[in-house]
């Protein structure tokens, strides 16, 4: 369970730049999503330190080998790097067994035969696919491609498994019961896992830390509450959580004093240091932070309704902007129904209106 | 009230259901098409078959039929073609010939397409861009361009028709007749030919191959030699194998290349035979012959069908394959496109140079007697008998008759492609939708001199026999299967819903078609007119059955110059591979469609 470090590692296609000077450091035993919308260069990452794409500049470790380097010249060959690799579309070959996919890998490995038989028979219990054995992929359903595609992948052992999207061609059901058994499967598994995904959801639940990129630079690296409740910008705010955080204009005055949709309020940030300088902000209000309640301080009007059964996201209009709610329970509010809000908690972030970065976390109390 | 509908229902009488099925323009075009290309293929067949036991004028040069009377019953014909001390010379050596022949082409397409397949999608090849256009070329052009090219070069006057060729000239080298005339250039060159169709299915399967699948196993500690072995080609196996039917398919009822290049040494295949039989006027043998051709030609096809269909077959296998690591060639990238270059310029430029050469010498193969007389001269014939090629009427009337045959034949079979596509894709899954779509494809299957022998048979019984009305009839049907897949594929594509929405608001059915259908996939049903268009003006085996000694094409001047106008030959075929090729790129250009892109063969 070796450790990844991704040193000012450059991806050029041409012109276009997929990964400028990206810097990771991958713990052992860590599960990290590359987190991004599409084109964001996430998977690129993933297949340049697999070795499957060659970096423009840079240098990569897999444990205490260096198997890229652009100074030296080193360029250890995928099969060479002691990895495991799960496709979106599982790549299964489709002139193969279900029993011959999983052990292509160990004849390469020159196993013996019965060895061979011994862990495919393995696989096939832990992913509970023993029935398909002697079936052509073509033969089988999605999900059931997929465990396959996952044991061919673990047969081996690899001591680092990269995944790229490897759910996103589930159905709904399917992609939440296979996010469980994957976590379960890193913490029977002991190897390291990198998994690509666009889908913030996925990325919350399942990694032990996120690396959330944009067009091809690392936006932030942290555990996945961190990325939540702490963003490092704007970009990474609006990206995670649903339904998105509010952003909202305001105007500072007399250094801690804020006015924004008619609304004056004063700001205390968590860590004095980070006092606000500027006079024009934005603020970030996730919506379980604007709240519906009685004796609010804003006066506002529902603009439409949105219940789910656990929980409801109400539109809040508010001097002609509508700002998301998220309301525990069910609420059914008539259209144009006059409602009282308040804005709770210490985490309301206050980003920089030019650079998009987040300048202070804290408190904001209506006035 | 539901009383009432329960009663009603059984009630409904049948006159309703006919009244209902009438009413809908589809139904009515399904049953149309139904009967018109039923009649059109089994008619043909059973007047192939009568006429094999008939006694023709001819045969009654035939001691046996001496005295009988024309058109009384007899097995002669199929005696004498299967079990008599002739059926060697007639049947079993051109089988023999043609079965060779198009298995060495075959051979020889799919190594070299599948080669050069290969190359393009999986290496890091130089000037993949040029190669992939011009690669295709010779599968453009007119399928004798090769060969007439191949006689152009390497022609010596030890052999064939005593004159000097390109290679001779240059070098003096002679070869053997062996390496220009019969079944070796015959092979090469229909591999040739058919190379670029080879290229375009394997390098369809390899482009359209998850790249996936080899870097699994490359990540699984296979080396290279392993995947290609054990990964890509078990993967595009199938493809190889229906590769292989179809080109072994085509080579069988290719006409034209034996024609020119089997030379004086009796290198004869079925085609060239079943001509011979009808200009001979043995008609019976010659319709045996056809009938053999239409069995051979549906049985590989049969057994390509199993192919593709079986269990294992991964031809549509598909994914994302955007990220692909080339395989790297290092010095070998440029030796492999030099050598490609070299292969690319004989098949697709030199044969232009020679016949521009050739056309323009007064003595053939000698470059040192240039002139321009058998293009422009207009005075008193030339030594072959003709003007120059502009002021020749021959030329001029055979380039009308292509221009009026071909436009004619793009016009029905756009337009009825377009209607067969529309009443398939509304009724689709039904029975007729699907008897209707397999019947407009059947003419595809057809060997196309067969299919000029069938209709020879349809002419003299409907007393059509040489009038244009037969040819445009004959490559209608032929060029159908073309218009029709357009067809299907471009209804296919569009949501009932938007003809729903005129129908809603009582637009009638032309206009319907005309206004809404018509212009949203514009494109693709031109590319149904024009296919027919451009592969009708490169036609020969499918005609020159019917209009020989009545209505000279293009392409059917060409094969009549070929032995007697060296010269004006080569003009004339420079015209004709310019005409094509000039078309079908203006045909690209407007429409995205190409010869290459159709439905293959």
């Amino acid at each position: 369970m070796p450790e990844i470090r991704l040193e000012h590692v450059t991806k050029r296609f041409e012109k276009f730049v997929a990964v400028d000077d990206l810097n990771l450091h991958i713990d052992e035993h860590d599960f990290i999503t590359l987190l991004g919308p599409s084109g964001c260069g996430k998977t690129t990452t993933l297949r340049m330190i697999a070795g499957l794409e060659t970096p423009t500049e840079g240098r990569i470790t897999i444990g205490d080998k260096v198997v890229f380097d652009a100074q030296t010249g080193i360029n250890v060959s995928p099969a060479k790097r002691d990895i495991g690799f799960l496709f979106q579309n599982y790549a299964l070959w489709p002139h193969m067994t279900v029993y011959q996919n999983i052990a292509f890998g160990l004849e390469n490995l020159k196993w013996k035969k019965e060895d061979i038989k011994a862990r495919v028979q393995e696989m096939l219990e832990m992913l509970r696919i023993e029935e398909f054995v002697g079936r052509y992929p073509a033969e089988l359903s999605g999900g059931q491609q997929q465990r396959v595609a996952i044991a061919r992948t673990l047969a081996p052992k690899p001591q680092v498994l990269f995944m790229d999207e490897p759910l996103s061609n589930l159905d709904a059901k399917l992609r939440s019961e296979m996010r469980t058994e994957l976590k379960r499967l890193h913490s029977d598994s002991n190897s390291t896992f990198v998994y690509v995904t666009h889908d913030q959801l996925e990325a919350m639940t399942l990694a032990t830390k996120i690396c959330l990129m944009e067009k091809g630079v690392l936006q932030q690296y942290d555990p996945p509450l961190t990325v939540y409740s702490q963003p490092a910008n704007r970009f990474v705010a609006d990206f995670v959580g649903n339904p998105t955080m509010n952003f909202i204009d305001a105007r500072v005055t007399d250094g801690c004093v804020m006015e924004f949709l008619g609304i004056k309020a004063r700001f205390t940030p968590n860590d004095a240091s980070e006092a606000i300088k500027a006079s024009e902000v934005v603020l970030g209000i996730r919506p379980e932070f604007f709240t519906i309640c009685e004796g609010g301080k804003i006066k506002a009007t529902a603009y439409s309704t949105l219940p789910s059964g656990m929980e409801t996201t109400v539109k809040v209009k508010l001097a002609d902007e509508l700002v998301s709610s998220v309301v525990f329970g069910a609420i059914d509010y008539a259209v144009d129904q006059p409602i009282c809000c308040d804005i709770i908690g210490n985490q309301i972030c206050v980003f920089d209106k030019e650079t998009t970065s987040r300048v202070s976390i804290g408190k904001l109390e209506v006035l | 009230m539901a009383e009432m509908v329960i009663n009603t229902r059984p009630k409904r009488k049948l006159i309703y259901r006919v009244r209902d099925f009438v009413t809908k323009p589809e139904n009515i075009i399904l049953l149309v098409t139904v009967v018109v290309l039923g009649f059109f293929t089994i008619y043909p067949v059973v007047l192939l078959v009568s006429n094999t036991l008939k006694v023709n004028i001819a045969d009654l040069f035939y001691p046996e039929l001496f005295g009988k009377k024309v058109g009384s019953l007899t097995t002669f014909h199929w005696r004498r073609m299967l079990f008599s001390d002739m059926s060697a010379t007639y049947f079993w050596v051109p089988l023999k010939n043609a079965v060779v022949m198009s298995l060495l082409a075959s051979i020889i397409a799919i190594i070299f397409g599948g080669v050069v397949a290969f190359l393009i999608t999986r290496t890091d090849l130089k000037f993949k861009k040029f190669f992939s256009t011009v690669f295709i070329f010779p599968y453009i052009m007119p399928s004798w361009t090769i060969a007439t090219f191949w006689i152009n070069f390497f022609q010596n006057p030890k052999i064939g028709n005593y004159q000097s060729g390109m290679l001779y000239y240059l070098t003096g080298i002679t070869l053997p007749e062996k390496f220009v005339y019969g079944l070796v250039p015959c092979a090469i060159v229909l591999g040739l030919h058919y190379a670029p169709f080879a290229y375009i299915l394997i390098g369809g399967i390899l482009r359209n191959m998850d790249a996936n699948l080899e870097e699994a196993a490359t990540i699984l500690k296979a080396s290279r030699a392993k995947i290609i072995r054990k990964i890509t080609l078990p993967i595009v196996l199938p493809a190889l194998m229906s590769t292989f039917l179809l080109v072994f398919s085509s080579s069988m009822s290719a006409y034209a290349v034996p024609q020119f290049l089997g030379g004086t040494g009796g290198f004869r295949v079925l085609t060239t035979t079943l001509k011979q039989f009808i200009t001979n006027g043995w008609y019976g043998q010659g319709y045996i012959m056809a009938i053999f051709m239409i069995i051979f030609g549906l049985a590989i096809l049969g057994i390509n069908q199993r192919v593709t269909g079986s269990r294992k077959n991964f031809t549509t296998v598909t994914g994302k394959s955007g990220q692909i690591s080339y395989i790297k060639l290092g010095v070998w990238k440029w030796i492999a496109a030099v050598i490609l270059i070299i292969v690319c310029s004989f098949c697709s430029f030199m044969p232009l140079v020679s016949f521009a050469l050739e056309s323009c010498t007064m003595i053939p193969g000698d470059y040192s007697t240039l002139t321009l007389k058998f293009w422009i001269d207009p005075g008193y014939p030339l030594q072959n008998g003709l003007h120059g090629l502009f002021h020749e009427t021959q030329v001029w009337s055979a380039f009308r008759n292509s221009l009026v045959l071909s436009l004619s034949c793009a016009l029905i079979a756009g337009t009825v492609g377009i209607l067969i596509g529309y009443a398939v894709s509304k009724r689709r899954g039904s029975r007729l939708a699907k008897l209707a779509d397999n019947l407009a494809f059947l003419p595809y299957l057809m060997p196309s001199m067969a299919m000029g022998a069938a209709f020879l048979a349809i002419g003299s019984a409907m007393g059509l026999s040489k009038t244009m009305a037969l040819l445009v009839l004959v490559g209608a049907i032929k060029y159908l299967p073309f218009a029709s897949r357009s067809g299907i594929n471009a209804m296919l594509q569009l949501s009932g819903e938007i003809e729903e929405a005129a129908l809603i608001v009582n637009v009638p059915w032309y206009k319907r078609m005309l206004k809404i259908i018509f212009p949203i996939q514009k494109s693709t049903f031109i590319s149904g007119y024009l296919l027919p268009f451009t592969s009708c003006m490169r036609e020969l085996s499918l005609f020159t059955l019917l209009s020989s000694g009545s209505i000279y094409l293009m392409t059917t001047l060409l094969e009549y110059w070929q032995i007697w106008c060296y010269q004006s030959a080569n003009a004339l075929n420079l015209l004709i591979v310019v005409t094509v090729l000039a078309i079908n790129l203006l045909v690209n250009k407007l429409t995205g469609a190409s010869i290459d892109k159709g439905v293959g063969g």
